[in-house]
């Protein structure tokens, strides 16, 4: 379990806080994810929540990040490494760049925590099955689509055997066929284990993958629960966030006069026949 | 005239043969609105960066106001056709968001009056006049974007285009990216964006490309090309349509792709029904 | 007189040509090699052919300048050295790939951090390149000038290698969340994979040519002396 109690940061020479007296629990593979407009905090959360800030970062951190309720200030970030994940939106910075196959690039991780050798080879294994990729193992990272590193990226977080993964945007620079790629993979890891802390501006993508969600407006938590219900708040909109689509067309039919179950029957229909393929 | 006119153009790269433009006949008139759609590696990037002369065609030619471009350099084609890049961190240079703002027009001559009051709509369309003197690395990603938008908007060229004006933007920017081609749009600018946002095409665009494999697969208003018989063909270059399209022709609607126009298909049709209570 | 150049002309193919065959890289070799040394090849042959001091066995003599045999026979026993030694390096530079360099010293006891900034160097400089390109790019589309006069293409620095270098910086700190978020400063040595594999032949070979370097600097210091 990662809990944030009460945290508060300020970035190094920053003049004001990003985030404000933060409060959140993560569990055990639960699938939360995060909203917000830009620079409400977002990408900070994942960062303190890895414990890059204030380790690698610097800044000044206030409350307390605690990993299965003891406090991690102590640990360094290599210790971090083994139980939080992160994994960022551009998939091309997230590679070693010194791995000439995805094997290798998926192995990185666990090689540098001075795993035994065996062990590593199981890990790596496991997380290109996880994510889908054997028939890329032995191609060149650099050479693949944007979509293609990310999975690479996120199967390498998984090799380190975390309990939590932390994906800050993670579809925000890939094409259609990058973000669906993507979300799928998702999708076929929640429920498996790690617990996942998502952010995405693709709100559509969350509402099909979360448990909770979490908003967050100028660095604190304006909302927390139950997936669709945050996602049907309608101080979401005023806070600058993106409804999902169906959320929308509902709320645009309601002020037309219209009836929404015409709206929510049609998405019905429509998943039902996506669902048969 | 067609203000942009692309004729049999073909575009190879060299390392490889590959046709990243495979034969592309496409007519722009002034002060349209077209947005390119299809998946990466479709061509798009590689077409528009001929509108401009950063890329010379192998095969066919590119006429711009009936001047083919190929006597043209790109700093002359720069003062008709104003091309915003993706990635802004690739162009950022200035220290302050104004000077960043200024060097466009400032190559084109722009001077005194003239050069001031460019940057000065330019900033105000984008909403970072209160941010002039800021240092732009100290915006966020999302405002960077738009100031590398509003340093194209300054050159006040006839032409605008967009690579992907709203990926990464929150939901107030892909407002702002709107609200700068409605502007231009009213000023008689001809717009022309690349996106991935079909919600957006939809909403913002009275003209959609389809491109798959180098080549124009579909080309009509936004109705036409989220129609049901044309998914197909959206699907093999790996898009799909708005929601309110697909609900509209699930609900037997016909091509409603935008919000509005699924609100007033739906109303028509329930024209003369009392409006549902709460 | 020609001792001091058949010697080691008969190193130069014994160690290097030799490998070069077998390796099949003569052609790029011999072009490589002749690339790095022929400028100051051909200085030191001029320089040495038409103004060595000893003038014993006057082969030339026209105007002022004097050419001896002695002369010629010096500057080509300094040919043959230099060949030797680009010859040598070439042939490394193209039997080796860096990887398997990095990973051996790896190996051997070099940190893991060491290795990595060697490896991921030579990986950074295409995608730099890329990145000019594309800054390039925007700057022209935004009327940089980079078709005009000197003077104008000159102003054009500032846009292209600002972005360069600022954008580097900046995705160096993300390269560095990203490295540090995998363990990657760990003190002490990392698991290793694999690695080159070592065999008695290539252990012998690198024996033996340690003991001929040693018999050859004898040889020659006793020569000296004796």
């Amino acid at each position: 379990m990662l809990t944030l109690e009460a945290v508060s940061y300020r970035y190094a020479g920053a003049t004001r806080l990003s985030l404000r007296e933060v409060s959140l629990t993560l569990g055990e593979g639960e699938v939360v994810g995060v909203v917000g407009r830009s620079e409400a905090g977002k990408s900070t959360l994942c960062l303190v929540a890895s414990g890059l800030a204030p380790r690698t970062l610097g800044g000044t951190l206030r409350g307390r990040v605690l990993l299965d309720g003891a406090d991690s200030s102590g640990r360094a970030m290599h210790e971090m490494a083994r139980d939080v994940a992160i994994g960022f939106q551009n998939p091309g910075t997230q590679l070693s760049g010194v791995a000439t196959t995805v094997y290798e690039e998926v192995a990185f991780g666990p090689m540098n925590l001075g795993i035994a050798r065996d062990e590593v080879l199981r890990r790596t294994e496991s997380s290109i099955d996880a994510l889908a990729i054997g028939a890329l193992r032995d191609r060149d990272p650099d050479l693949l689509s944007g979509g293609q590193q990310q999975l690479v990226a996120i199967a390498g977080l998984l090799a380190l055997s975390p309990r939590h993964l932390i994906l800050d945007e993670p579809t925000a620079q890939l094409d259609p066929a990058g973000t669906r790629l993507v979300s799928d993979a998702i999708k076929g890891l929640a429920g498996g284990g790690v617990s996942i802390l998502i952010v995405e501006q693709k709100v559509d993508l969350l509402a099909g993958v979360c448990d909770r969600v979490i908003a967050l407006d100028e660095g604190r938590v304006a909302l927390d629960g139950a997936a669709d219900q945050v996602l049907r708040d309608p101080a979401l909109h005023a806070m600058g966030v993106a409804e999902p689509s169906g959320v929308r067309l509902r709320r645009l039919a309601s002020e037309a006069g219209l009836a929404p179950e015409v709206i929510a029957g049609a998405l019905r229909a429509e998943a039902w026949s996506s669902a048969d393929g | 005239m067609a203000e942009l006119a692309v004729e049999g153009l073909v575009h190879v790269y060299r390392e490889g043969g590959i046709r990243a433009v495979d034969g592309v006949d496409l007519r722009i008139g002034s002060g349209e609105r077209v947005a390119i759609i299809g998946q990466n590696g479709s061509g798009k990037t590689t077409l528009v960066r001929h509108l401009n002369g950063l890329l010379r065609p192998s095969e066919g030619r590119v006429l711009v106001d009936g001047v083919d471009a190929a006597g043209l350099t790109v700093a002359q084609l720069a003062r008709s056709v104003g091309l915003v890049f993706q990635d802004p961190d690739r162009q950022i240079f200035a220290g302050s968001v104004r000077a960043e703002v200024e060097y466009g027009p400032r190559n084109l001559g722009m001077r005194g009056e003239a050069l001031g009051s460019a940057v000065e709509s330019a900033l105000a369309a984008v909403g970072l006049e209160p941010e002039a003197r800021t240092n732009p690395y100290d915006l966020g990603a999302s405002r960077r974007k738009l100031l590398a938008l509003a340093s194209v908007l300054a050159m006040r060229t006839k032409v605008l285009v967009l690579d992907e004006p709203t990926t990464g933007q929150d939901e107030r920017g892909v407002e702002q990216v709107r609200a700068v081609i409605a502007g231009a749009h009213g000023e008689g600018r001809t717009v022309i964006a690349i996106s991935h946002d079909m919600r957006f095409v939809a909403e913002a665009f009275e003209r959609v490309v389809v491109m798959r494999a180098g080549r124009i697969v579909l080309d009509g208003s936004p109705e036409r090309v989220f129609r049901g018989d044309a998914w197909g063909a959206l699907a093999s270059t790996f898009l799909e349509p708005p929601l309110a399209a697909v609900i509209g022709e699930r609900l037997g609607l016909g091509s409603t792709p935008t919000d509005a126009s699924l609100i007033h298909a739906l109303s028509g049709r329930n024209a003369g029904a009392p409006p549902s209570a709460g | 007189m020609l001792g001091g150049i058949i010697g080691p002309l008969i190193l130069v193919l014994l160690a290097v040509i030799v490998p070069a065959l077998l390796a099949r890289v003569v052609r790029d070799l011999v072009r490589t090699s002749l690339l790095l040394t022929l400028p100051i090849a051909l200085s030191a042959l001029l320089v040495n052919v038409l103004f060595f001091p000893a003038e014993q066995q006057v082969l030339l003599r026209p105007g002022p300048i004097t050419v001896t045999a002695e002369g010629l026979v010096f500057a080509l026993e300094i040919l043959v050295r230099i060949m030797a030694i680009s010859g040598a390096i070439t042939l490394f530079y193209l039997t080796t790939r860096p990887q398997d360099l990095v990973v051996d010293l790896e190996r051997r006891g070099v940190s893991a951090r060491v290795a990595f900034v060697a490896n991921a160097s030579v990986q950074t400089v295409p995608a730099m390149v890329e990145r000019a390109q594309q800054i390039a790019a925007a700057q022209r589309a935004r009327g940089l000038d980079t078709e005009g006069s000197f003077m104008r293409r000159a102003r054009g620095i500032l846009p292209i290698v600002g972005p360069v270098i600022l954008g580097s910086i900046a995705e160096v700190e993300e390269r560095t969340l990203a490295l540090e978020a995998r363990g990657f400063t760990r003190p002490g040595r990392r698991t290793m994979l694999w690695w080159p594999t070592d065999s008695g032949a290539q252990r012998a070979a690198r024996w033996s040519l340690i003991a001929a370097l040693i018999a050859v600097a004898g040889a020659r210091i006793a020569g000296r002396l004796g």
